[in-house]
């Protein structure tokens, strides 16, 4: 056994000879895409501003992937000095074991205040009394839609935005319209039918627009409302059985929209694509086709990944380059994402961008996942559930029966144990 | 192998011949098409790469996704890693089940049997079956994002010990004899004599697990989060592999990560396809 | 060859009492030595690994490994009634009954072209074999881009607009294709083996008692061929029942369309690692264990049935 304790050290491989004098902080993300370039080029300015620190950043692929990697370099004690992940993920995460929790001074210290924040989001990264959570942005999904297109089809209004929308029958008498309008073999709209993240988050918006719940406060009862939820997936499925979304074309609705299909639900991180491509474009929230605002919204955040020795220089470069990116991210916001970081959100340089300025506002109407362990970004409540929401829009179950499993799978999930602590929802422990 | 063509028969083009040669060509292209599709799309730009409708042969040739894979990615790196694991797991097989093969079949000692049945019981086994279990104990011993952590675990393979047991059993036993008497020792015999007799068992052992380890995802994909210290096939598929995927890019480093094998084995295609079938067949 | 030569020679003069008393003692002295390496890696990466695994499965370990408590056989009995563990199994054992006779088939005709063709061997066999030498990632990530609806070779060479990765009825084909693509070289080259060592002078008896092609290859190819068949079978239901990387890899890590690939693999990694529920997770892969043991001692008892069979 000794001998293999000293084989690990032999095997920490390039990242120990590239040590240099300098403070050398390893990074994580999740970015790839536009997301990407955009946080390499606020790194390089990082890099730029503090010579005397030496970012070594990688990305990896987002999603699972990502999250099972950020838990294992944890959890085998290899963690990067810095980690980015959705807040929503955070309660799961084993905040005190997988997570370090933020010094709030030293980031002060760097520039960063609680009070730069709106205080709900803060709090959504506040785990028993302690940050662990520094939230970067908040990210919605958007209905893009072509203004060439829409022009065509007379579903501009003066302002040159996307006529309003207030109900369902407005929505599909807008589709017809735009399928009129739309080029041969391309789809009216694309929303990721096939994909249980996206349907997931879309059932979100729509079931929450309804006044939908899941659990009491207790988190002991399911209060999932199946009627609504039927409503939210026989809206979707009708997207696909009045033929505006092509089953085939699932996962090319960036492309599509691209070639010129009028509409594609996507985050906001498509937005930097879209821009490239330079497509005459406009975007809002989700469509409020059940009467109330709101759209699915979820954070990026910055977390320190456990390490049993944390502290030092190292951390607090962590601190100093986390506190830098919140407090210069005009680049980010750019890219489509809502800045948390209030002082930017209020720039002129802000205001002007379009078209953040049409989907800015969905910041005050989210549809956040309940807050549980199980819940968050490709959490094991989207894993579970994703896939109901699903077989309903693709056709493969009724929209009823799909709800009605929804549930049951709701209550299994609130039954089961949170294998970090051993407790249930109800429980609390680290969800509260 | 062994016969060798005394005269070579001469080879007429019967109709058979020729519709077998057809035959061939037309499943031959079938096996390559995806491989060029794969190489033209890198030789495309990432928009052509995507247009719509797709055609095969770029407009534009550009090396453009090659380029960009060697400023912006890490896949030289990975390259490395890649090397450097498949070389110390072949080493390392090599040696270890070369032994235990000779152990098992030449030497005697206490609780043989139970040890060879335990062994090949190992067959069993497999990261695939249990990862999750292999990976604590990993942990366990701190070797998480090292090379060790990725090397050792794939250094105990029951089937190459079998192979090599079944090898050695049937070498002449007078030929080790003689040397004993001559006042040679076991590791004597073993290094001089058994060794260089089953140069080509060793090779086809070499050849295959060299070719496995290149190419394995699964035990790397589990033990190594650094992106720095992926290999090949780990990197592209969880640090390329991203949403919002460069095809062209995609594809050039998949060739990158495939090619030099199908090069070494286009040079040295007798040994690999006997290495291959030889440790294949060992299993009947 | 020379050194064996020589020490051949003054072998042949011993006794045969002599040397049988000289190897005892030689091997007792060294045998444990030559094991040792073996192992000693043999017990730390698969018997421990595997106590560790019956171990962690009795518990509700965590990824971070602190905290465990012992909860008897509560994990197993949960995996009894868990409907996505069945699931997986039913995904893994649909994608083996559909590659594994498959491949064989292939595998059999391809080596029986290679075989005949009597110009440019070096030629079919590369092009045959190539994709084997490609890891697994790139095989799926190759694929995944052939299957894109719109603008992958496949949809574009056969029409239509199939979407071959994202309905569940097509989805696990499509994976199957991939992986008589990238694998049935493996199986091709045992084939081609064993067609170049089926001794000539059968098919030349065969010929002059009057024998057609048809009737040399059922009377003499195939019944020569009934071993190596037999290991195929076994090796790629071994290998299919453990499918993972290219499933993961054309799905971009997920389940699938309606979670209609997810594989018995990659479900006691996600158990595992992305819930991190490594008890349980041990517990499900403690029971994959025993299934693919069966499936293996199966092979091992129906083989001896054969020998004895030959024999008797």
């Amino acid at each position: 056994m000794a001998g293999s304790f000293g084989f690990a050290a032999l095997g920490s491989g390039a990242d120990a000879l590239a040590s240099t004098a300098r403070t050398r902080v390893r990074y994580w993300n999740l970015f790839s895409g536009g997301d990407g370039s955009n946080m390499i080029a606020m790194l390089d300015a990082f890099r730029k501003a503090h010579p005397d620190i030496a970012v070594k950043d990688s990305t990896l692929q987002w999603g699972n992937p990502f999250y099972t990697k950020l838990a294992m370099a944890a959890a085998g004690n290899r963690a990067p000095d810095l980690g980015v992940m959705h807040i929503g993920r955070v309660a799961g995460f084993a905040p005190g074991r997988l997570l370090d929790a933020w010094d709030t001074g030293l980031l002060a210290k760097y520039g960063l205040r609680e009070s730069d924040y709106n205080p709900k989001l803060w709090q959504r990264g506040v785990v028993d009394g302690k940050l662990y959570a520094l939230p970067l942005d908040v990210h919605v999904q958007l209905c893009f839609y072509r203004k060439d297109v829409l022009r065509k089809a007379g579903l501009l209004g003066a302002d040159d935005r996307i006529v309003p929308v207030t109900s369902v029958d407005d929505w599909f008498g807008v589709l017809k319209e735009a399928r009129k309008a739309t080029k041969k073999g391309l789809q009216t709209i694309g929303l990721w039918i096939n994909d249980q993240n996206f349907q997931w988050w879309f059932f979100v918006a729509f079931y929450t627009q309804l006044g939908g719940t899941w659990f009491d406060d207790a988190k002991t009862e399911v209060t999932f409302d199946t009627d609504k939820a039927t409503q939210v997936l026989e809206f979707l499925r009708r997207h696909v059985t009045d033929g505006y979304a092509n089953p085939a074309m699932g996962s090319v609705n960036a492309e599509q929209f691209i070639n010129g299909a009028p509409f594609a639900w996507e985050g906001n991180w498509s937005v930097p694509v879209y821009s490239g491509a330079k497509l005459e474009y406009g975007a809002i929230p989700l469509p409020p086709v059940f009467g109330t605002r709101a759209t699915h919204a979820e954070s990026h955040s910055f977390v320190l990944p456990h390490q049993s020795d944390r502290g030092g220089a190292t951390d607090e470069a962590a601190h100093q380059l986390a506190a830098y990116v919140v407090t210069h991210a005009q680049q980010w916001a750019a890219g489509g994402h809502i800045p948390a970081y209030l002082p930017t959100l209020s720039t002129p340089a802000y205001q002007k961008l379009s078209p953040q300025n049409e989907y800015v506002s969905a910041m005050n109407h989210q549809a956040n996942e309940p807050k549980v362990w199980f819940a968050g970004s490709t959490g094991i409540l989207a894993q579970r559930v994703g896939p109901i929401v699903v077989s309903s829009t693709v056709g493969s179950a009724k929209p009823d029966a799909a709800a009605g499993r929804m549930k049951k799978e709701l209550a299994t999930l609130l039954a089961m144990k949170n294998p970090m602590d051993g407790k249930t929802a109800a429980q609390g422990g680290t969800a509260a | 192998m062994t016969t060798a063509v005394p005269v070579k028969p001469r080879r007429t083009w019967t109709p058979s011949q020729i519709v077998l040669t057809l035959l061939g060509t037309a499943v031959s292209a079938v096996f390559l098409a995806p491989l060029l599709w794969g190489l033209f799309t890198s030789l495309k730009s990432e928009t052509e790469a995507v247009d719509v409708p797709t055609h095969w042969l770029p407009r534009h040739w550009t090396g453009q996704a090659w380029k960009a894979l060697f400023d912006t990615g890490n896949i030289t790196n990975w390259f490395v890693n890649s090397l450097v694991v498949s070389v110390c797991v072949t080493s390392i097989v090599l040696l270890v089940s070369a032994l235990a093969g000779y152990g098992f079949a030449r030497t005697e000692f206490r609780g043989k049997g139970a040890l060879m049945g335990l062994v090949m019981s190992g067959l069993m086994v497999s990261p695939a079956v249990l990862g999750v279990p292999l990976f604590t104990t990993v942990q366990q011993m701190g070797m998480v994002d090292t090379y060790w952590g990725m090397i050792l675990p794939q250094c105990a393979p029951a089937a190459m010990v079998y192979i090599l047991y079944k090898f050695f059993q049937g070498i002449p036993r007078e030929l080790e004899e003689a040397a004993f008497i001559d006042g040679a020792g076991r590791w004597r015999v073993f290094f001089t004599i058994v060794l260089p007799l089953s140069r080509p068992s060793l090779a086809a052992v070499g050849i295959f697990t060299f070719i496995a380890s290149w190419n394995n995802f699964l035990w790397p994909y589990m033990v190594t989060n650094n992106p720095d210290l992926m290999t090949m096939p780990n990197g592209i598929a969880t640090v390329m592999n991203s949403y919002g995927i460069q095809w062209a890019q995609l594809m050039a480093g998949g060739l990158m990560a495939g090619l030099p094998l199908i090069i070494v084995f286009v040079f040295f295609q007798r040994q690999i396809v006997a290495g291959v079938a030889h440790t294949g067949l060992a299993g009947q | 060859m020379t050194t064996a030569e020589t020490v051949l020679a003054p072998a042949r003069a011993r006794t045969a009492a002599a040397s049988a008393t000289l190897r005892r003692r030689q091997g007792f002295q060294h045998g444990g030595w030559f094991v040792a390496p073996f192992l000693a890696l043999f017990a730390l990466f698969v018997v421990w690994p595997l106590l560790r695994g019956v171990y962690l499965s009795l518990t509700d370990a965590n990824i971070t490994g602190a905290g465990a408590n012992f909860i008897g056989l509560d994990n197993y009995r949960e995996a009894l009634k868990d409907p996505l563990m069945w699931d997986a199994l039913g995904h893994s054992a649909y994608f083996t009954l559909l590659v594994v006779p498959c491949i064989t088939v292939l595998a059999f005709l391809l080596a029986m072209l290679a075989h005949h063709i009597e110009r440019g061997k070096w030629l079919w066999r590369l092009c045959f074999f190539a994709p084997f030498l490609l890891p697994s990632t790139v095989a799926g990530n190759l694929w995944q881009w052939l299957f894109n609806p719109g603008t992958g070779m496949i949809n574009y060479v056969f029409g239509g607009d199939t979407p071959w990765l994202t309905d569940k009825s097509y989805a696990m084909l499509a994976i199957v294709i991939e992986t008589l693509w990238w694998t049935v070289g493996f199986s091709f080259l045992l084939y081609l083996a064993a067609l170049q060592s089926i001794p000539a002078h059968l098919y030349e008896a065969a010929k002059l008692d009057g024998a057609n092609a048809w009737h040399r290859m059922v009377h003499i190819t195939l019944p020569m061929l009934r071993n190596i068949t037999g290991l195929v079978i076994a090796l790629q239901i071994l290998a299919s029942l453990q499918v993972f990387d290219q499933a993961v890899v054309m799905m971009d890590f997920g389940p699938g369309p309606e979670s209609s690939t997810r594989t018995f693999v990659q479900y006691t990694l996600e158990e595992g690692f992305t819930s991190y529920r490594v008890g349980y997770a041990s517990a499900i892969s403690i029971i994959f264990f025993v299934i693919i043991a069966a499936v293996a001692l199966a092979r091992m008892w129906l083989l001896r049935n054969r020998t004895e069979e030959a024999t008797r």
